[in-house]
């Protein structure tokens, strides 16, 4: 059996650790980067198992079969290093095969050469026993080869530690966590390496690589059990961000310093009407209309024109500019974002509002016109009721004006209105169409203001309680009370109340033909606090009517001036 | 027998996990109990904590495989003391990658075992975690201790982990396939095992102490491949229905269970006659002979049972069981 050494004892320490990370990276199977991290540590644990055999062996030929048969497990750890790496993040496009045979064919011929050493010296020159503190120890002088292999070692472990760098510098704490333990990993090992081959220290001719396995194990077990290597693979990210970019529905063009196409996805060619590969390379401006009025940086104010063979498309063009870790101009990101569809629209609704508020107006207003004559002549109930039903299609009319302007307005850059102003001025404008109801305005906060969106809610909620009250002296009251960061307006009535039914319809937000709500206002109301970011709630009163909540957020005076 | 000592140990856990229960109730309210009370109270919450530990650790002994680890360990004893070689790692190694593959293959089983063996598998998932680490800490241990006992040694320890790889990984497609179809075979499976673990109980110790294979290592080997031949059928028999469909050739499938006990029975008796010849020759030490042959006799017992019992896991344990009875046989010898 072998005598057991303290560098024994260290090396078979490195052993135990480094089959036990081996096994379980084996077991993350199939998560990107476990096959080819245990390959590298099943490498490092050869390369050990190899130099024990080495330090105890009694013979040069033995000797120098461990040295040579180690070689398997010492090209192995780069190879997979980098492809451990590159697999773990995510650029396994670089693993195919015809890649993969070229790396190792550097690797492949050093195996080679250990194999055939008896014949040629290129990978040692010589190789002698010498008695070092009284221990036989194994010296060897090296060929041009081992440069060469060494070298290559080098670069390939570099190569491999990029992908791992750039993942320091994540936001998500365990990828960092991993990267460090990662670059711990291997850089403990190339560090006792160089040491060995600039003769820092003084190791009796043996090469501590090995043991500094031992770290490289600690620091593996670290990455897979304490920061989820295996549970936690940013492999996606990497190929996300582009499957965003060329999967994205919207068309996105990238555009260099010199306003050149460098870059651009499916939907980007669909729309300006051309081959990605003949497009790339070209001037912006020659492929994209109206390119000189777009933004340097932001939102284009306007929708830009395209001329397609099925018409005239109309986009929403937004620039984002690219800037380097330095702040300097790389180049910009044109996406263009379709909205012809929506303009149409929005000009269909143009023309019903027009019709609604304008034609239908006019031809009711002669309506009620002539029933007024006819009620001068013989008032009927035929003739008040013509009336009557006219005035609803007004108030209609009136409602639907109301709404498109409380959705054509940017509310964003008005004013918020003082509560005690903003209420007053609701009741004032509820009692000149309702002379006989009674209107009372109970508490209010002072110094408190509220987005001016609140002004037709109010006056609807108000005119609500009045209109849907079968008492001949409708009663509305109205408060409003604050904290720190809301203000809560009460509207009390003792009205007919609201039906769960119209509130039901309220809370889905949406109408179908079969199920939708008696007219306007309660949407109105709706649409209204949705703008003012705040919430509406409905409550019965015990005594019949409707408590109403809308609870917004709250401005203070200063604000409001 | 062991079995029966574990559903005792369990009945008895229980029972004081109930108690233990009540006596953390009234220690909730010391002012309604007297000071003797609580003393009873204090020496019940003790033996309970005392009896849910052993409890504890006879499961884990039991369903992570260490029991197994345990036998693997005396049976290397038991080569090493057959062959007059020194003490070495050798017993500790064999004993490590037992518990390493079967408890991983325990833990890669676990899902499927849930139906067989719900208390094994409920005990797999609960520790999944630590038993993961359990198995990759004790390979690689006994493969560092496999390195003090030269190449071979390492070989040999390295193989168990290489074909369990190769059988768990389905790495290899095809090679994997047509490896795991030869356990289909009549008779494959139950060699293949008897084999490697033969190989490995008798070379290992042999490679550790750098000793060559004697005429006596060839009988040792030949005794340890026929009992744990026997050993692999006997669980065959329980299993008959369910390899009979899915067309696993075992003897119970293909002779039925009277005809399987009947050819275990006979490589029992081949396996005595084996002993009792290398005896004769002087290859094997008389005291050592009595204890295999006592051993034998209690692998004859256990056969008998084979189709006659339903405590087929008290069975399976018992044949497993056998070397310890040679072990046990050997004590008054080495007193």
């Amino acid at each position: 059996m072998v005598p057991i050494t303290p560098l024994s004892l260290v090396l078979l320490a490195t052993i135990v650790i480094g089959v036990a990370a081996t096994l379980t990276a084996w077991r993350a199977r199939p998560e990107p980067g476990s096959f080819p991290l245990v390959a590298m540590l099943a490498g490092q644990s050869w390369w050990s198992i190899c130099l024990v055999f080495q330090i105890q062996a009694t013979t040069l030929s033995e000797k120098v079969f461990w040295v040579d048969i180690s070689w398997i497990g010492v090209v192995v750890i780069p190879v997979a290093w980098l492809a451990f790496s590159l697999d773990y993040t995510g650029r396994d496009q670089y693993l195919r095969p015809a890649y993969f045979a070229v790396v190792v064919v550097i690797p492949a011929i050093t195996v080679g050469l250990t194999l055939t050493s008896d014949y040629h010296t290129l990978l040692y020159r010589d190789s002698w026993l010498v008695i070092q503190n009284g221990v036989l120890r194994l010296g060897q002088a090296v060929g041009p080869w081992f440069w060469v292999i060494t070298v290559y070692t080098y670069l390939l472990g570099l190569l491999g530690s990029i992908p791992i760098f750039g993942l320091l510098t994540s936001e998500m704490r365990p990828f960092r966590g991993q990267s460090v333990a990662l670059l711990l990993g291997t850089l403990a090992p190339w560090a006792s390496n160089v040491f060995y081959l600039l003769g820092v220290f003084d190791t009796s001719g043996l090469d501590p690589t090995p043991v500094a396995f031992s770290i490289s194990g600690v620091a593996y077990l670290a990455a897979v059990t304490r920061f989820q290597l295996f549970g936690a693979s940013p492999s996606p990210t990497h190929r996300a961000r582009r499957l965003v970019f060329t999967q994205m529905h919207d068309g996105a063009v990238v555009v260099d310093r010199q306003d050149t196409i460098v870059d651009m996805n499916e939907p980007a060619a669909a729309i300006l009407g051309g081959e990605q590969t003949q497009v790339l390379g070209m001037p912006s401006a020659s492929v994209i209309p109206s390119y000189d009025m777009l933004p340097m940086d932001g939102e284009a104010p306007e929708p830009l024109s395209i001329e397609t063979p099925n018409g005239t498309n109309r986009y929403d063009v937004s620039v984002t500019r690219i800037d380097d870790v330095h702040g300097r101009f790389l180049g910009r990101v044109i996406s263009f974002h379709d909205v012809s569809e929506i303009l149409r629209e929005r000009q269909r609704l143009k023309v019903l509002n027009r019709v609604l508020r304008h034609n239908l107006r006019t031809e009711a207003n002669l309506i009620a016109g002539y029933a007024d004559l006819l009620a001068d002549t013989e008032e009927t109930p035929e003739s008040r009721l013509i009336k009557k039903h006219t005035q609803r299609i007004i108030d209609v009319g009136d409602k639907g004006r109301t709404i498109v302007e409380l959705f054509d307005t940017n509310w964003a850059t008005k004013q918020p209105r003082q509560v005690r102003e903003l209420l007053e001025t609701c009741i004032s404008d509820v009692s000149k169409m309702h002379p006989n109801a009674r209107l009372a305005i109970g508490d209010i906060p002072p110094e408190s203001a509220v987005s001016p969106v609140l002004k037709p809610v109010l006056v609807n909620l108000i005119e609500n309680g009045v209109e849907h009250n079968t008492n001949p002296k409708p009663w509305v009251h109205v408060s409003a009370r604050a904290d720190d960061e809301t203000v809560a307006f009460h509207v009390i009535d003792d009205g007919d109340g609201i039906g769960e039914y119209e509130r039901a319809v309220l809370a889905r937000g949406d109408e179908t033909p079969l199920e939708h709500g008696s007219g306007l206002g309660l949407w109105l109301v709706q649409w209204g606090v949705d703008i003012a970011d705040g919430q509406l709630e409905f409550e019965d009163r015990s005594s019949g009517g409707t408590v109403v909540t809308v609870r917004v957020p709250r401005f203070f005076v200063a604000d409001a001036e | 027998m062991y079995g029966q000592l574990i559903c005792h140990w369990r009945r008895v856990w229980d029972r004081n996990a109930q108690k233990s229960v009540v006596v953390i109730k009234m220690s909730n309210k010391p002012n309604n109990v007297s000071g003797g009370t609580r003393n009873q109270a204090a020496v019940r919450n003790l033996t309970g904590w005392v009896v849910e530990s052993v409890g504890h650790s006879v499961a884990a002994f039991r369903y992570s495989s260490a029991y197994l680890a345990v036998i693997a360990v005396v049976q290397v004893l038991l080569v090493t003391r057959a062959l007059s070689l020194d003490v070495t790692f050798a017993p500790v190694v064999v004993g490590l990658v037992t518990f390493a593959v079967y408890l991983g293959d325990r833990i890669a089983d676990a899902d499927t075992d849930a139906e067989t063996t719900p208390e094994r598998a409920a005990f797999i998932q609960q520790h999944e975690h630590a038993l993961n680490h359990a198995v990759s800490l004790s390979y690689g241990v006994a493969v560092a201790l496999a390195v003090l006992g030269g190449p071979y040694a390492l070989a040999l320890t390295l193989l168990p982990g290489v074909f369990w790889v190769l059988y768990a990984s389905n790495w290899l497609p095809t090679i994997t396939a047509q490896f795991r179809r030869l356990k289909d075979v009549l008779l494959v499976n139950s060699l293949v095992v008897a084999f490697a673990w033969a190989v490995t109980l008798t070379a290992l110790p042999l490679a550790f102490a750098g000793a060559s294979v004697t005429p006596a290592a060839i009988v040792v080997f030949a005794y340890f491949f026929l009992s744990i031949f026997v050993n692999v059928e006997i669980p065959n028999v329980r299993d008959a229905e369910g390899d009979s469909a899915i067309g696993v050739e075992t003897l119970p499938v293909v002779f039925g269970v009277t005809r399987t006990r009947r050819i275990l029975y006979a490589i029992d008796i081949v396996t005595a006659l084996i002993v009792v010849v290398a005896g004769a020759q002087g290859l094997l030490a008389p005291v050592f002979v009595a204890a295999l042959l006592v051993g034998l006799a209690f692998s004859l017992c256990v056969t008998s049972l084979v189709g006659r019992t339903a405590h087929d896991d008290v069975l399976t344990l018992a044949a497993e069981s056998e070397y310890l009875v040679v072990a046990i046989a050997l004590i008054p010898a080495a007193l």
